[in-house]
């Protein structure tokens, strides 16, 4: 559809925008700067700071060039002696009362405020009296100060808490004179983005407290780089100084983050200089872990597969890879354990997953352009913070429809338009059903028995029909889901729903694969996993594998993560290398994983950070992670972009590492740098012909959706009646875990995990929020506080994954996750 | 702890009734205006319980409060005296009146009084300007002020 | 001279339904009801009736300006009166009732709207809750709610209480603070005749525009016409106040001289000469002595100089300090300045501290210069016209009156010297 064009003429350009435009944006389109302070290209047009006044033909007063809209024949000035006057005296306003402490400023050096006084002031003021006295240093948070003598009330800020956030959290107190931003009674402003108002304010009043005075913004070495904590790889500008990391802003990516960041990207990168990081190699030797070159470490790793490779088979060997890591680590792990090693045992999940989709892999443009967007099992809020923005903005802004569907309640149920709760367990059923009734109104199926699903789903019958008509009445459906928070076979289910709906006579649909993980998508594309290559190449399609792989390669079904486990614990397993992954903690049943790591004769441990894995291991090998790393990855929008280092690293990057182990299995491997391993990998890897250190610069590329092995209609099983509770973990995007450690500055987000009981079932056991529960399975047991809201449906319990130190996740031992709540 | 009481509550329902179910964020002054009658000011407890009954955060309750001099957010006195000094009060000498007041009650202006019985607040032009001076004590307009009427309007304020 | 609007506002218990019907209340509504909406529009335009709140728009035309075929509209009236030197509308809220209720009802159906809403500012809770009262009269006699006499029209009427703030007399910030929100205006356009409130087709008018619809329903266009100038007609209620022997609401025709008017109200205090005088409410220029007898109508005080604003006639005599006077002006609009604009938020302020500067004796002509600069950088460079009303006193006051500045700084120099 091609969008309606108007054509004006700014001091005698002319420029062509579409309608819609207003006349700053249309300016700037033809290269003509009018300065701003409270307009933001992305939030309302609030006219309040008058900076941009322009001379419209016909209109008898100075207009702002903010709030209006380029029409055709317009006739703008940009210079004329009105306008610079005009300007001259906003200007003259603006710093009545503004301290001009630029020389101490955190925002001296990209301030509106210092360039529009350079380019348009007047040179001296004529204020005469004592400037109002302001509150100088106001601590909204732990993280943000405001500097109240500077604000200049653009309203920049607290439009975004309304309008992006959504969550009119700070705001604009008083009137007048008196106008202040501010909280509610003080509170602190501790929202999951409340950062962005750090880079938004055009003056210095906002200010990130941890940067504030440390630096000059000119002294900075800034990488323009990516955030590396979810999936949706947001664009950030990482500062450093000396090799220091001092700040971090964002980077305007509108086919990404829409140039914002959550708060987490922004404050949460205390990781890079933590005391627990991984600095030399190590191999244990009687017991005792000793420092050793890399060369050592390799060598040991080497030799110790090899010997196992010989003794027991390539199927003695597993490898856990870690959907954290960049594209080019994992394509070489892939390598090696498929080419060096020899076996398939290869894996980085903890759920059930395959490559590919039956409809297009949609990107985050995608939710905007669609009219429905579909949320199943995801809670973006906590999960992929953007991507809560985007829906927030698709629905708020762009009057773009939701529906939810979920186990639990999210933040975004107020938002959807229907929002379904399954049963805990039910999520197959459940989507089978809404598929049933999707094929059902398209005449394609048989009506699924509805009724006979509320009693399992907890949905009622009249919701799938709902659902169905939704889905089909929607011209473009954007499907979102997260299949680490679906169970068993749930995500073939919702492929099947996805290829049911793609029967539609008009319209289209596409769908994103959720998964929170950073790189969770480029884990699978390159073929982490234990019965696909990379490109989403089934084991079946071995003409294609031995093509491109050569004929060694070896095609038979490796084992799972939790094979894996089993297999070591039963003494099958006899190495197992696991790169940047603590599946004690982060993976179901974490105690049984623990017992069966420590059956393992051989033990490689790559990563970062100690962990409870790398306690465990053999030979421990130095990540440098993110901020020291470079190299692709893949967001859930199926868009690769280039990682860049922001940090000189004191020890080696991955892919040298990788190089050395790949050598000692006899491969060539010469690789120059990250960049040297894309090229490979491009050629390998379907879907990622054109990923090249060109074609990803700026917004990054996308890659073309995998087509799923198209399989027969998955089976639905019914969940089995459990005696006791389902537990649901639910996600936090602040958790106390490795990353952010107890000294985080985002410290104060941190809270103790919570049992969130349904009202009906707190009843029943005599429950009320604030009493201390213990919710336990087998062995293990867990003291929390309960709180009573039926976030979920009866008969489970919401427990939230707060931190590493409670091993939440090993509370489940059993397929059902079945734990018993109690009274304590 | 703050809970509307009954009145309020019936007055609540009538105040909901003038405005279309999905713009009950309209009764947010006419809420604020009932807290005030209730309590004598909006304390943040107040803002919270608003906030909830009308789906906007406490902050932007106490955004708009702010904003609207009328509105309390510490406790004033049983009295609230608002004396317009603007243009024709002025001219017709609410200066001189205006401290009259405040020496008599003992109080400055912008306080209250230690027994809190008075506050007085300079309030601009209260549209009685054909009757200045002009002064407002709770809901009650007292117009063509002079000393003398002062006096007995105070005086009969238990 | 013709009543209109102070008509029979001697008869005791006109605020009562039974008073006011027994007087001919509520008589244009079968009128009214009789004709078909556009035509009843279309008699209030031919009567050239113009909004009173300020601006003087042709009322009639704008709500012709309703967005075509989207509804529900919405009926704001504003009785927020809170312009310095006005209380016209207040003395008809509290007076008279069941004609602004009339008048609404009536303008409503020529609007097809259903619902309206009574916007008062905060201060007036008592002739809200007369209201009130009367509002519940005219429910019980069916002259509010549905089918109002067997019309098929609806009409629901509320009132509704600001809080103390001038602002919200600007009708966008009115708006918003009636949907609950802080009382800045709003970027136009859109004008709230297509998405005003709720984002809705809004007819904004004034308490006493809407009071003279049942007259001009009743007797007619023409007869309306007939009254006043030729662009000015009608008649107008003037809020005398300040330095006369007997300040009053006066109804006058439009175009009788100020003169007139000042005689109406026993003339001047004590005798006193006139200095200056405030023809339209404090956000308009004043005048001076020579302009004594301009006719008080649109055109002719616009020629003067000024404006006819609020109506609200503002007189002072000779002893006046203007300087002050001004003063205490600017501190209105300092007060009253909602804050979003920068030259409005800090110009309001400065202008206050300047004008301090000069009776503090510390001015000197570089300061008026300044003044006058900054009342320049102000003027027409903000959202709203609070900022240009709060120049208006400045500029004209320093324009008539300069050697009233001009005396302090002689006494600055003295003293310094
Ligand atoms: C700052 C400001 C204050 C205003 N205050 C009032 C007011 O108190 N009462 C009023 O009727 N109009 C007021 N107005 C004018 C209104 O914006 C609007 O023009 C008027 O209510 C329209 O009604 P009318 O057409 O009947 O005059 C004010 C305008 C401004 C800019
Ligand atoms: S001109 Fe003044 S009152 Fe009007 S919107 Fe701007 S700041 Fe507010
Ligand atoms: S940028 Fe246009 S008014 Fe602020």
């Amino acid at each position: 559809m091609e969008k309606e064009t108007v054509t004006l003429t700014i001091d005698g350009k002319t420029a062509t925008v579409p309608k819609g435009t207003n006349v700053v944006d249309a300016a700037k389109s033809v290269g003509i700067e009018i300065p701003i302070f409270c307009y933001h290209e992305k939030m309302l047009r609030l006219g309040c700071c008058r900076m941009c006044l322009v001379e419209v033909e016909k209109m008898p007063k100075l207009m702002t060039a903010c709030t209006i809209d380029a029409t055709e024949g317009m006739v703008v000035k940009n210079d004329t002696p009105k306008v610079v006057k005009g300007r001259q005296g906003v200007l003259e306003f603006t710093l009545l009362n503004h301290p001009l402490d630029c020389p101490v400023c955190d925002k001296g050096g990209e301030c509106p405020l210092q360039d529009n006084t350079f380019n348009y002031g007047a040179g001296d003021t004529r204020m005469e009296f004592k400037r109002f006295n302001n509150v100088k240093k106001k601590e909204l948070s732990p993280v943000i100060t405001l500097d109240r003598e500077r604000c200049i009330a653009c309203q920049r800020c607290t439009t975004y808490s309304e309008v992006i956030e959504g969550d009119q959290a700070l705001v604009m107190h008083n009137r007048g004179f008196h106008n202040d931003i501010g909280t509610f009674n003080d509170q602190p402003y501790d929202t999951r983005f409340s950062g962005n108002v750090v880079d938004i304010c055009p003056v210095g009043a906002l200010t990130n407290s941890i940067f504030r005075f440390q630096a000059r913004t000119w002294d900075l070495d800034n990488a323009k780089t990516l955030c590396a904590h979810c999936g949706c790889n947001c664009n950030i500008e990482f500062g450093a100084r000396e090799n220091e990391l001092m700040r971090v802003v964002s980077r305007q990516n509108d086919a990404v983050d829409d140039g914002w960041i959550c708060d987490k990207g922004r404050f949460g990168y205390e990781f890079v200089s933590s005391k627990n990081r991984i600095l030399e190699p190590g191999i244990r030797k009687d017991g005792e872990m000793n420092v050793a070159s890399l060369d050592e470490a390799c060598d040991e790793t080497v030799s110790k597969l090899k010997t196992i490779i010989e003794e027991h088979g390539p199927k003695s060997v597993g490898f856990i890879g870690s959907p954290f890591a960049s594209n080019e680590e994992l394509y070489l792990y892939q390598k090696l354990m498929r080419l060096g090693v020899g076996t398939n045992n290869i894996d980085h999940k903890s759920y059930d997953d395959t490559p590919g989709l039956p409809v297009a892999h949609y990107d985050f443009t995608d939710i905007e352009s669609s009219d429905l967007t579909v949320l199943i099992a995801s809670d973006p809020t906590e999960e992929l913070p953007i991507l809560d923005l985007r829906i927030k903005k698709a629905v708020t802004r762009l009057n773009r429809n939701l529906i939810v569907l979920n186990d639990q309640k999210t933040l975004m149920d107020k938002y959807a338009s229907l929002s379904l709760r399954y049963n805990v367990g039910s999520d197959g059923v459940a989507l089978a059903g809404l598929a049933g009734a999707i094929a059902d109104s398209l005449k394609q199926g048989e009506a699924p028995k509805v009724e006979k699903l509320e009693k399992t789903t907890g949905i009622k019958p009249n919701s799938f029909k709902d659902f169905a008509e939704k889905m089909i009445a929607a011209k473009k459906v954007c499907v979102i889901y997260n299949p680490a928070a679906l169970t068993g076979n749930s995500v073939a289910i919702v492929k099947n729903l996805l290829s049911v709906l793609n029967q539609k006579p008009e319209g289209e649909c596409g769908a994103i694969p959720a998964a929170p993980a950073t790189n969770a998508l480029g884990a699978m594309d390159m073929g982490i996993l234990p019965d696909f290559y990379p490109g989403g190449v089934s084991l079946s399609d071995d003409s294609k594998i031995k093509e491109v792989w050569g004929e060694s390669a070896p095609t038979e079904k490796g084992f799972t993560t939790c094979e894996m486990f089993e297999k070591a614990a039963s003494g099958d397993l006899k190495a197992l290398v696991v790169f940047r992954s603590n599946p004690i903690v982060d993976f179901p049943g974490g105690d049984k994983i623990e017992e069966a790591l420590k059956k393992v004769e051989f033990l490689v441990a790559h990563d970062m950070l100690h962990t409870e894995t790398t306690a465990l291991a053999h030979v421990v090998i130095p990540s440098v992670g993110p901020g020291f790393d470079e190299g692709t990855t893949t967001n859930i929008g199926g868009r690769v972009q280039y990682r860049r280092k922001g940090l000189k690293a004191e020890s080696f990057p991955d892919w040298r590492v990788l190089a050395k182990l790949l050598s000692g299995f006899e491969i060539e491997a010469k690789y120059l740098d990250s960049f040297t391993v894309t090229a490979e990998l491009a050629k390998k890897v379907s879907g990622y012909e054109e990923i090249r250190r060109g074609s990803i610069q700026k917004e990054g590329k996308t890659r073309p959706a995998q087509a799923s092995v198209n399989g027969k209609t998955p089976e639905v099983t019914s969940p089995d009646s459990i005696d006791g509770f389902k537990l649901r973990v639910s996600e936090k995007l602040f958790a106390k875990d490795k990353i952010l450690e107890s000294e985080s500055a985002l410290a104060h987000h941190f809270s103790e995990p919570k049992a969130i009981l349904n009202s009906v079932d707190a009843k029943k056991l005599g429950i009320k929020s604030g009493d201390r529960v213990k919710v336990s399975s087998g062995n293990r047991g867990l003291s929390v506080e309960a709180e009573v809201e039926d976030s979920c449906n009866p008969g489970a319990v919401v427990v939230s994954n707060a931190g590493d130190e409670y091993r939440v996740l090993a509370l489940i031992q059993d397929h059902n996750a079945t734990v018993q709540v109690s009274k304590e | 702890m703050f809970a509307f009481t009954k009145e309020s509550e019936e007055k609540i329902e009538t105040i909901l009734a003038k405005y279309p179910e999905e713009r009950k964020m309209s009764a947010l002054l006419p809420f604020l205006t009932l807290t005030q009658r209730q309590e004598g000011w909006v304390s943040p407890e107040a803002m919270v319980e608003i906030g909830k009954r009308l789906d906007v955060s406490p902050a932007y309750v106490q955004s708009v409060c702010s904003f609207y001099t009328m509105y309390f957010q510490y406790p004033a006195g049983k009295y609230i005296i608002r004396f317009c000094h603007n243009i024709s009060c002025y001219l017709n000498g609410s200066d001189s009146l205006l401290d009259y007041l405040s020496k008599k009650l003992n109080v400055e202006v912008g306080g209250t009084t230690d027994d809190k019985k008075f506050s007085l607040i300079k309030e601009e032009c209260l549209a009685e300007c054909s009757a200045a001076p002009v002064m407002r004590v709770n809901d009650d307009y007292h117009v063509n002020l002079t000393k003398e009427s002062i006096d007995k309007i105070i005086d009969s304020l238990k | 001279m013709t009543q209109i609007l102070l008509k029979n506002f001697e008869v005791e218990g006109l605020t009562t339904l039974k008073v006011y019907e027994k007087l001919g209340g509520y008589k244009s509504l079968k009128k009214a009801f009789s004709m078909k909406p556009e035509e009843v529009l279309n008699e209030v335009k031919n009567s050239g009736l113009r909004g009173r709140g300020g601006a003087g728009f042709p009322t009639g035309l704008k709500w012709s300006f309703l967005a075509k075929d989207s509804f529900p509209r919405y009926f704001a009236c504003n009785a927020d009166e809170s312009e310095p030197g006005t209380c016209k509308d207040r003395i008809l809220l509290e007076k008279n009732p069941h004609l602004l209720i009339e008048g609404l009802i009536v303008s409503s159906y020529a609007c097809l709207i259903e619902t309206g809403y009574i916007y008062f500012r905060g201060e007036f809770q008592d002739v809200a809750d007369l209201m009130d009262e009367a509002i519940a009269e005219a429910y019980k006699k069916g002259y509010l709610g549905k089918n109002i006499l067997g019309s098929g029209f609806n009409f629901d009427l509320y009132t509704h209480l600001g809080a103390g703030a001038y602002i919200c007399g600007e009708e966008s910030a009115l708006l918003n603070s009636l949907t609950g929100m802080r009382g800045e205006p709003r970027s136009k356009p859109p004008f709230p005749a297509v998405q005003g409130l709720y984002d809705k087709p809004t007819v904004i008018n004034n308490v006493e525009t809407v009071c003279v619809v049942p007259w001009i329903v009743n007797e007619g266009s023409e007869a309306y016409k007939k009254l006043g100038t030729e662009k000015s007609t009608g008649t107008k209620l003037v809020s005398v106040s300040g330095h006369v022997n007997k300040p009053a609401n006066v109804e006058i025709e439009m175009g009788t001289p100020v003169s007139k008017i000042i005689e109406m109200c026993g003339g001047m205090r004590n005798g006193n000469k006139l200095k200056a005088f405030i023809p339209g409410g404090s956000s308009v220029p004043m005048l001076g002595i020579e302009h004594i007898d301009v006719a008080y109508d649109y055109e002719s005080l616009k020629e003067a100089g000024s404006m006819l604003g609020s109506g609200a006639l503002i007189v002072m005599d000779e002893t006046t300090n203007i300087v002050e006077a001004t003063m205490r002006l600017a501190y209105f609009y300092m007060h009253e300045s909602c804050g979003k604009c920068t030259p409005c938020r800090e110009g309001t302020r400065w202008l206050y501290q300047m004008l301090g500067e000069v009776l503090n004796r510390r001015g000197s002509p570089e300061t008026i210069k300044t003044l006058q600069d900054a009342c320049d950088n102000m003027a027409m460079k903000t959202f709203c016209p609070l900022a240009d009303a709060a120049v208006a006193p400045v500029v004209s006051s320093i324009d008539l009156f300069p050697e009233d500045y001009k005396s302090f700084f002689a006494e600055a120099a003295a003293t310094a010297g």
